[in-house]
């Protein structure tokens, strides 16, 4: 069987490579670790959850079933971590539901101008506050975006580590785009 | 034709759609000002996302995990220290025991050493000096609690003790072994 760069890094761990652990981790720790914040909102309990997801991958490494794909394997152990720790302190973090947004002003705007100037400016602070916007949608959109646009998922593994169908991830990221949308162009951060 | 669904555009944007629905939405696109200016701001979302704000983790996660998941192993130095004194102590409580500073067998060797130069009469005598030092030893703080507390242990006593010292020193020589040679459990 031929081996991807992840799984090779596996196989080195199991013989007890201690440098392929901290590459491994390396790699993902920042997908992750800003997964896991954008989900709980928190510093410190991100810092904590992304501790714990990697312990938990370590322990559980010698079941990790080569025929699939690690980062799938691991963003769904990532994923149940994260929603575990939601239910079991009950934090509900939605909070865009109508006007609350669009009071919530753009604080922090990268200082950056390029070569055409006043373009790219604009363009970043829509990034900037459309990725702020992410962060108020209601947990059951922003998860599916999170994986979709932060840890580059396809549809099918979405579905495969919520435990969704196909149809439902799509229709919710879709859905979740025009929250998005809405609330971009009343607040008027469209350029 | 009525203004488009989010929904359509977005399936539009994916490539989702059959070539003639395609089609009849790019047409539309054409004539509708307000579908254009949707279509732009999801083009425009869809590049903001697909680029996405990272917040770089703090260091502390890597080291506190690397930390907590590969726990320092023991280094053969001191498993070797821990041998050595394992063996000196369990010889030194046979050579108590039997005492062997009066067995017959150990004078002769002790003879035999002395008249020979070979080196197997040269390591005789080194642990004999050895075990004539730690039975020494023994034999003052043995002398120390009689005068302090006034009492006499006996050398049985302190031979009794260097021996469960030594298995508990054999023990740790184990456990460390063990840890070794199974690197870190995963």
């Amino acid at each position: 069987m031929l081996l991807d760069d992840d799984q090779v890094l596996i196989e080195k761990i199991l013989d007890g490579s201690k440098l392929s652990f901290e590459e491994l981790m390396k790699k993902y720790n920042k997908k992750i670790y800003n997964f896991v914040i954008r989900m709980v909102r928190n510093d410190e309990v991100a810092i904590e959850l992304t501790q714990d997801f990697f312990i938990k991958i370590f322990s559980v490494l010698h079941k990790y079933n080569f025929q699939y794909k690690f980062s799938t394997w691991a963003y769904r152990i990532c994923y149940n971590l994260v929603i575990d720790h939601i239910r079991k302190n009950q934090v509900y973090v939605d909070s865009l539901n109508g006007d609350n947004i669009s009071q919530k002003r753009l604080v922090e705007s990268k200082n950056f101008i390029s070569e055409d100037g006043f373009d790219n400016l604009e363009k970043d602070e829509v990034k900037t506050y459309l990725w702020k916007t992410v962060d108020q949608i209601p947990m059951k959109y922003r998860e599916l975006i999170l994986m979709r646009y932060l840890q580059e998922l396809k549809y099918d593994e979405i579905a495969e580590i919520s435990g969704l169908p196909v149809g439902t991830v799509k229709n919710r990221i879709f859905k979740a785009k025009e929250l998005l949308r809405k609330e971009i162009e009343k607040d008027g951060m469209f350029a | 034709m009525e203004c488009l669904r989010d929904e359509k555009i977005q399936h539009y944007l994916e490539k989702s759609l059959s070539s003639v629905e395609a089609s009849r939405i790019r047409d539309h696109l054409i004539v509708c000002k307000k579908c254009q200016l949707k279509y732009q701001q999801y083009v425009q979302m869809e590049n903001g996302l697909a680029d996405p704000v990272y917040t770089e983790p703090p260091a502390q996660i890597v080291k506190n995990v690397m930390k907590r998941i590969y726990v320092k192993l023991p280094t053969y130095s001191s498993i070797f220290a821990l041998i050595a004194a394992s063996m000196v102590l369990l010889v030194s409580w046979i050579y108590i025991y039997f005492d062997f500073s009066n067995n017959s067998l150990i004078q002769a060797l002790k003879l035999t050493s002395n008249s020979t130069y070979n080196w197997i009469g040269q390591v005789i005598k080194i642990i004999s000096n050895i075990f004539s030092s730690v039975y020494a030893i023994f034999k003052s703080i043995n002398k120390f609690f009689e005068i302090i507390f006034n009492v006499n242990i006996g050398i049985e006593i302190f031979g009794f003790s260097v021996l469960i010292l030594s298995m508990i020193l054999v023990y740790a020589i184990y456990l460390l072994l063990v840890k070794r040679s199974g690197k870190q459990k995963i």
